[in-house]
Formats: structure tokens, sequence, C-alpha cells
């Protein structure tokens, strides 16, 4: 046994988990339908998947949740993880889990897979026989992983940096680097038995005013980190900015991009898609109005031939959305794409051209730093404020940079902090702003930016 | 230029807020030290106290200040910091309590101005103006 | 080529060949060079000066006193970066309690003074002056506010003068102090008369252990069954060292490693022995655990070989209570997520793994109510020690 299959036992023994049968899972891996598999679904479909988000806390609710989904002929399920176990918490996990059982309450904001277990959730997965995807938040996700590839779910969402950047304060990022390699091992070991496990990064971040050029050389060096493991399949994702032509240009130069920094590294046998999220800054209190704006998003992904879409719901502002409201929402957004044909493909040369010199020399910047690991050059990249997230509450994060929208309300440049941008670049951002003179007005703005979607 | 020291209370995730005082402060030329979320009262006196602080500002945005703050003066009179201005502001109440009630109540455990669920701007204008009749 | 590595603690000296490891008790009637020469003169003759590669944490390390200003900056910061340079004995003084604080009796090896960010000044005056004319040290260092520069320098003499260790934005900058307090250490080692005399036989830099344990950390789970996050205690003669994981603890520094150290002064089994059967004496579950052992109180009396043993045990035991919710003086380390623990040092030779196993299963079921335990790995070969040096010897050749 190598040492890396010896810190597999290790890390899948653990007081809340019945034991791993490593050789039965990966017999069901080899033998397992192609319909679980995001990757096949991915290479045989035309149009854009849609995929809402949604886990309760009991294996009923989550199987009646299916339900409805299936009802409204989803493309991809969810499988949304509870905050207890995003931390590692199974203790408290499972005590929320058998009150929830108990008391017909939900006690726990998502599915907790770890106390489940792979041979209930498998079962599950299953029957349904559609590509489930992972969304968790967790920065040590190992035993997770393995569960969630164990019950059938093959495609996993989040990564060292968006995954810890916009949630956590004090997570140390270098044991984070460490955590997702592990992960990234263990999909690329699985993805030689059948169809490719499909790693998804998660472009939205912060989502409030995170600047393209950020959003894109994070997707990269995510995407790089996964397929230097031996990754097959990777997503690169972001979510609506604000501004269509924005999003068109973001598409067009991520896809560029991702093309190009997997042939630096001699990847040339990986599938790149695009993912797309809906709105993911605070919607309106009005449902029709959010009906609206959900399906303004569903037009943009198309427009930009995203090849998934996450979806929100009308109930967005108010909390947990209802099982019935949620598989409405894929319904609709099913509809929309049925009936949206002849879309233009949207190309702004100038804007792309811009976006792209700022994104290579990010990424120069990067390759650049002495550290002899990719991960590690990445970190460096972050602690000296190359790489700057706005509104991370990470200590690591600089927090220097600051945006604000124009009057198409793309997302612009006014403060780069130490990211480095070109004089040009910075001049040509903020050359597309009127910024007023006074100070407070600018702060001002930039409150309203944030609430853009507001009614 | 006034010295502020800022952050948000006990477990609090709302980064949004605590980034836009902080960028509001220094637009009406405020230094700030920004602890970020999270944050421990004591961590809030001794950021002070190392960067001789002319203001201390807390954030608590979801109701729970009080049983962080409580502690504030004794760790006052420690570090003897008489000259420092202390504010909350934020939504302080957990419940249906009085403004007025909790705004005795937080200046009893030595916050100089309490604000409640008052938007940003004005809460900041006050701010200026408290300044501004201290010295 | 072939190497020798020689380590020479404070009780006892090892030594790894590729005939394997071995390990005497030390002579301390005797210089160390002849204590060395005379019990390993076998060994040493095999290898040529470049071959024999010596490292030492003789004397328990350096002794520090820091002054600080605050717990949450200047004291939390320069503790961490004193413990991980290496030192052994840290006290600290919050500054506005010095007129009260108690006078060290010994010889301190480093005093560091650090307070106030760069733009602020007046932070220290004659209280400060008053109190270190009281003491006694080797060596001071200011690493505080720039403003306070020329005013202590002008009333401290041979003060040595460093960058802030804390940033305009609150932030830490470990660097500049941890690169001095490591060469001190470094100066202090090679500076002892008996060490010195070591280059008689070695060619080779003569390094701390903490440094080099230090070194080995990245390698580990690579090189061993240990899984992250893990600890690596290293229970000794007169100090214990727990090196941890970051992710097991959050303090809110960014610094460049993903290990921490720290060092229980009170918790050696031989110089230290008083002071742990003291805090064993206070630990509420103490006496439970020596029944689980199967031994009465009357052991820690004892001078026994089997005391010794008692005695480690129960170290490991107090160790991690120290660094649990338990007893949350140092940090609180999240246990819960602990995946392995490493024991290296001198115990290795003396405890075997099941006399280990119940302390630790002990702790987690007393302490955590769980029944579920990390792995344990004893190092009784001293890998770790020689991945340290290993690691340390490609760095050189770069």
């Amino acid at each position: 046994m190598t040492l890396h299959q010896k810190e597999r036992q290790i890390i899948v023994k653990n007081q809340y988990v019945d034991s791993f049968d490593f050789d039965e899972i990966e017999e069901f891996i080899r033998s397992a339908s192609k319909d679980l598999f995001i990757s096949h679904k991915f290479k045989n479909s035309d149009t854009t998947l849609v995929q809402p988000r949604g886990g309760f806390p009991t294996y009923q609710k989550q199987f009646e949740l299916y339900e409805e989904f299936e009802k409204a002929d989803i493309d991809v399920m969810p499988l949304t993880i509870d905050s207890h176990t995003r931390l590692n918490d199974y203790g408290s996990a499972k005590k929320m889990l058998d009150l929830s059982e108990a008391n017909e309450v939900d006690m726990l904001n998502g599915y907790p897979l770890v106390n489940h277990g792979y041979r209930t959730t498998r079962k599950m997965t299953t029957h349904f026989n559609r590509p489930v995807s992972l969304r968790h938040g967790t920065p040590d996700a190992r035993l997770l992983i393995e569960t969630a590839l164990a019950s059938g779910i093959f495609e996993i969402e989040g990564g060292p940096i968006t995954y810890l950047l916009p949630y956590s304060k004090n997570f140390p990022l270098d044991k984070a680097f460490l955590y997702w390699k592990y992960v990234e091992r263990v999909c690329a070991d699985y993805s030689r038995l059948n169809e490719p496990i499909n790693r998804e990064s998660f472009g939205p971040l912060t989502a409030t005013l995170v600047p393209p050029c950020v959003t894109i050389v994070i997707q990269l060096l995510e995407m790089l980190l996964s397929l230097e493991e031996g990754v097959k399949s990777f997503s690169v994702s972001f979510a609506q900015s604000g501004s269509v032509t924005q999003d068109a240009v973001m598409a067009n130069v991520i896809r560029k991009m991702a093309d190009f920094y997997a042939k630096k590294i001699g990847i040339e046998d990986a599938t790149i898609n695009l993912v797309y999220h809906q709105w993911m800054g605070a919607f309106p209190r009005n449902k029709e109005f959010s009906d609206s704006l959900i399906n303004s998003s569903s037009f943009i992904a198309r427009l930009v031939r995203a090849d998934k879409i996450i979806i929100k719901t009308r109930d967005e502002s108010f909390g947990i959305p209802t099982m019935q409201c949620n598989a409405q929402s894929v319904a609709n957004t099913k509809y929309t794409f049925r009936v949206l044909k002849g879309l233009p493909l949207i190309i702004d040369e100038e804007e792309e051209e811009n976006l792209t010199k700022e994104v290579h020399s990010i990424m120069e910047a990067v390759f650049n730093d002495s550290a002899d690991t990719l991960w590690r050059k990445v970190f460096n990249s972050i602690k000296n404020g190359i790489i700057d997230v706005p509104f991370s509450p990470h200590v690591i994060n600089h927090n220097n940079v600051i945006t604000i929208r124009d009057e198409h309300s793309n997302i612009r440049i006014i403060e780069r902090g130490n990211m480095p941008i070109s004089d040009d670049c910075l001049t040509y951002e903020k050359s597309k702003v009127k910024l007023s003179e006074d100070k407070t007005a600018v702060i001002n703005k930039i409150i309203e930016d944030i609430g853009v979607m507001h009614e | 230029m006034y010295k502020v020291v800022t952050g948000v209370v006990g477990n609090d995730i709302h980064v949004v807020a605590n980034r836009l005082i902080d960028i509001s402060l220094q637009a009406r030329g405020f230094e700030v030290f920004n602890l970020g979320v999270n944050t421990y009262l004591e961590e809030f006196i001794d950021a002070v106290v190392e960067t001789d602080a002319d203001v201390l500002l807390i954030s608590s945005l979801n109701g729970e200040a009080e049983g962080w703050c409580r502690e504030l003066q004794f760790l006052m009179a420690e570090y003897e910091l008489k000259d420092v201005t202390f504010v909350i502001g934020g939504n302080l109440s957990v419940g249906e309590s009085k403004d007025e009630d909790l705004v005795k109540k937080y200046q009893s455990y030595g916050f100089d101005l309490v604000f409640h669920q008052i938007e940003l701007n004005d809460g900041l204008d006050q701010l200026e103006e408290f300044l501004g009749k201290k010295s | 080529m072939s190497k020798l590595l020689v380590d020479i603690g404070s009780t006892y000296i090892k030594i790894s060949s590729s005939n394997g490891v071995f390990q005497k008790f030390r002579d301390f009637n005797r210089a160390i060079l002849d204590d060395l020469t005379s019990k390993f003169a076998d060994e040493i003759q095999r290898y040529e000066k470049d071959e024999i590669h010596i490292c030492s944490s003789a004397n328990g390390g350096l002794s520090t006193l820091i002054i600080g200003l605050t717990n949450s900056f200047s004291l939390k910061y320069a503790t961490n970066i004193a413990f991980n340079s290496g030192i052994n004995i840290i006290d600290t003084i919050l500054y506005h309690n010095i007129e009260n604080s108690p006078v060290a009796g010994e010889l301190l090896d480093v005093v560091i003074i650090v307070g106030g960010i760069d733009s602020i000044g007046g932070v220290f005056d004659e209280k400060l002056f008053s109190y270190l004319s009281k003491l006694n040290y080797s060596n001071i260092v200011y690493v505080g506010s720039k403003k306070d520069r020329e005013y202590l320098s002008e009333n401290i003499e041979n003060l040595v003068i460093l960058e802030n260790i804390i940033t305009e934005k609150l932030k830490v900058n470990e660097e500049p102090l941890k690169e001095y307090l490591t060469n001190l250490y470094q100066q202090d080692i090679v500076g002892k008369e008996d060490i010195k005399e070591l280059y008689t036989l070695s060619s080779n830099q003569i390094y701390s252990t903490p440094y080099i344990v230090n070194q080995s950390l990245p390698y580990i789970d690579a090189n061993f069954e240990v899984i992250n996050p893990f600890i690596v205690i290293d229970i000794g003669g007169a100090t214990t060292d727990i090196h941890y994981s970051r992710d097991l603890s959050r303090d809110n520094m960014v610094i460049d490693s993903e290990y921490d150290r720290l060092v229980f002064k009170k918790l050696g089994v031989y110089k230290s022995k008083d002071s742990l059967v003291y805090a064993a004496k206070n630990n509420e579950f103490v006496y439970e655990l020596l029944n689980v052992l199967n031994v009465t109180e009357n052991i820690l009396e004892e001078e026994s070989e089997q005391a010794t043993k008692i005695l480690m045990q129960l170290s490991i035991f107090l160790v991690l209570c120290k660094v649990s919710i338990h007893t949350s003086l140092y940090i609180t380390l999240n246990m819960h997520l602990l995946k392995s623990i490493v024991l290296t040092g001198g115990i290795t030779k003396v405890l075997s793994y099941d006399e280990v196993e119940v302390i630790v299963q002990f702790f987690y079921k007393k302490i955590l109510n769980t029944t579920a335990i990390p792995t344990i790995l004893l190092d009784s070969n001293y890998d770790i020690w020689t991945l340290g040096m290993k690691a340390l010897g490609e760095k050189d050749v770069d």
C-alpha cells in the first residue's frame, strides 16, 4: 500500500462513519451508470444544464426533494451540505440530524453526508440515476469527498481559494491547499475507472463587486491545481455580474484563458466547461420581480453559451425555498431555454483585450513567484496582495482593491491595491467611471452598486 | 487625522458591512485599523492600545453584542483609556427592546455613542460631530 | 555518502549511523566531546569530518523574557516568533503591570521589548529602565515602535534594534526577529566551550535541535503514516516541545509556516521533574490515571525505572491537557480534528506503543468524551530528526 492509500485509510476511519470498503467502492464506480456522470452529460448535451441548490437534513426529505426535481426533468441534482459538516463537526451534525428525524423539523441547513454515510446515500443517487453535484464550503473536505464519491456523487464543487476566502476568517490557507490536493488526487484516481469525475471551482467568491480579472485568475489557478493532479474534467464558473456585456466578455475571455493555461502546463486532454451562477447578491423581496431577475439570468446563461447554470428561486430573499418552489424554478428555467432560440454571440474586442491583459499580468506575477510549487506560488500571491478578493473576511486577504459600477453596470477597478495590472489597464478601467469629488458620495454609490438588484 | 479601530464583535460574518464602514471612515479622513469579523473585546482594546487610537467603533449586526461587551468597563480601567471615544452600532437587540432602553444599557457599559439600526452615513455624521465637540 | 548524525540532548546523546540508532545517558561530569567520543568511539572513527552532522539542545536552550504592550498583539506575536526560533523558556510581562512584576533571579539569555505600531511613540518610560536594571541578561532587543528607538537606545546599553514585529496594519512581521533569535541560539550553541570543541569532529554547521525538527515538519506526512493535522510531542529531560499543525488552532496570524511550536518548561522528566510532579498533583484526572496504570500516587516520589516511565506517561497526558480545551492557558487546539500524534525524543526508547496508547485513550475519553483516538506514531528511530537533517542538507546544497 502506498502512503497515499494509507492516508486514505486513516482519513475514512472516523467514529461517525461505517468502515469504508475501498475495493467495493472502486467496483461500484467502475460499473456505475454513465448517467451518473456529469462529465458524460456535458459531452452529450448541446444546451445549458440546469441545476438548483438544495439539501435537507433527513434522507426522506432529500429523497422527496429529488422526486420533485425529477418531475421537473432536472439535469443535475444538487446535494448541499450543512454548515456543521463543513467545519468537520460531525458530532454536532449527528445531534442535529437525530433531532431533525425525531421532531420533523429541519435543524440543519443541508444534508449531513458523512453522518448518513455512503451506503445510504448511494441508494438515493442510483435510484434517480441523474448526475449529482456536491455543494459545500469546506476547507478540509477529505472525508466528505471520499464519502461523496463512494455515494455516486461524481461532481465535486469547491477549491482551496474559492471555498476559503469568501467564508473563513482564519483557516490556514496553506493547509487548505494541501487538503484540496488530496481531493484532486482522489478524483483523478477514480477518473481512470469510468467517465471522469468533474471538479468545479466556485466562481462567485464573495459575489460583491468582484472584478472580472480576479474571478478569472482564481478560476484558472484552481483549474491548474486540479489538472496538475490528473483531473480530466473541470468547470470554471462565475456569477452574474450585473452587466450583460461584462458577462459575455468574461465568458469569452475565461474560455480562451482556460485553454491557454491548460496548454501552458502541458495538459491537452482535459475538458473544460463553463458554469454560470444566477445573481448571487441581494434579491428583491418582491417575488414577481425575483422571477424577472431569474429569467433575465437564464437569458444571459444561454447568451454566453454556458454549459451549466446554477439557479435561484423566487424565495431567495426569504430563506430556504420549499421543494415545490425550487422545482418550479427548475421547470421555469428549462422552459425558458426551450423557447429561447437564435441568440447572437456578443463580442466586445476592446473589453476582451483589456481583460485579457489584466489576467495575463496577474498570472505572470503568480508564476514568477520564487516558490517551487504552484500552490505555494498562489499562497504567496494571495499573501502579498497580488490576488485580492474584495469583501473577503480572511486575515490573509489584503482588501485594498476597490471597485464601482459604471453607467452600464460594469464592475470597474478604481483602486488596484497590490494587483499587478498595468497603468494602462487601470486608466482604461477608471476612464469608464465618472467619480464624484466627494468621497462619501463614492461610498454611497458603492453601496447602491452592491444592492443593484433591489427593487 | 483621527485613528479608529473597528470590527465586528462576536460570531458575526457580516463582512460587507464591516468593509463598507472601513472605506466610509477612510473616505472621511480617518486612519482605520480594521480587525474584521469575529473579533473579541480584548482584541479591540489591545488594538486601541497598540495604535493609540482615538475611536473604537464596534459593529454588532445580529443583536448579540450584549454578551460580549460587559467587560468593556473593566478593560478600559486596566489600560486607562479615558480619552478614547467608544462607539457601538448595528442591530443591538435580540427581540423587542425600546431604543432608549438600549442606548442607556450600552452607555452603562461604557459606550459614548450608541447607534441602534441607524443608517451608516447618519451614524458617521454624528460621530464626526461628537469628535468635533470633544476637541 | 553515508552520514553519522549526532544529537546532544540535555539528558541523552543520540547517534544515527548506518548501523542504527543508539542513545546513552550523558555523564555530566565530563565535557561533551570527551563524553561523546568515549561512548561512541567506534562509530565516530568510521566517518570523515564532512560526514558527521551534529545538532544540540543541550542546556535546555535559550531563556527569554518578553515585555510587551498587549496580549493580542505584542506578546502574541513575539511569543510565536520566539517559540518558532527555538527558544525554550518564555516569560512574559504586560507593560502596564511592570511595576508589580516579579524579577527573574537567574540569568536571562535575551530580553525582548515590543509594543506600539511605528507611527506612535511614547510607549515606554522610566518604569522600563528601572525594571531592567534589576534584571540579569545577556542580550536585549527592541522590536517595537520606531519612534521610541532613540529614547530606548539612550537608556539601554547594548540594545539591538530591529524592525517592528507589528506592522502598520497590526499584522505580524516575523522575519527580522526570527532571524535574530535563530542566530542567537546558533551563537549560544557554538559559544558554549564544550560545543565548540565538537567542531574538531565535524566540519558541518552545528544546529539547534528544535531547528532541525522544524525543518522536518513539512515532510513528515509524506514519509510516514502521519496524517494532517498532526502534533509532534518531544518530551525531553528539561522541557516538553510540541509542534502542531496550524489548522488545529485559530490565531489570526498569517505566517509562512504550516506548523507552530510551543514549549512547556515545567514538563521535563529530569531537570524539571519537580515541576512535572507538581503539575501532575494539581490535575484532577491524574489519580484516576495512575489507577488505570496500576500504580499509587507514591510512585511520584520514587526513583526507579518504573517511576520514570510513569512520569513520562503523565507528561504526555499533561501536555495534551495543556493544549486542549481543558486548560486553555496557552493555545487551545481542536483535538477533535487531530488525526495523528507523533512522539519523538528520548521517551520513544523507554515507552512502548501500548504504554502511550493507554494515555491517549484516557485523554480522549475523559476530556473529549470519545473513544475514537488519533493514530499514534513512536519515532523510536529518530526518523524525524534524520528527516530534518536531510531537509537541511538539501537546502544547503541549493
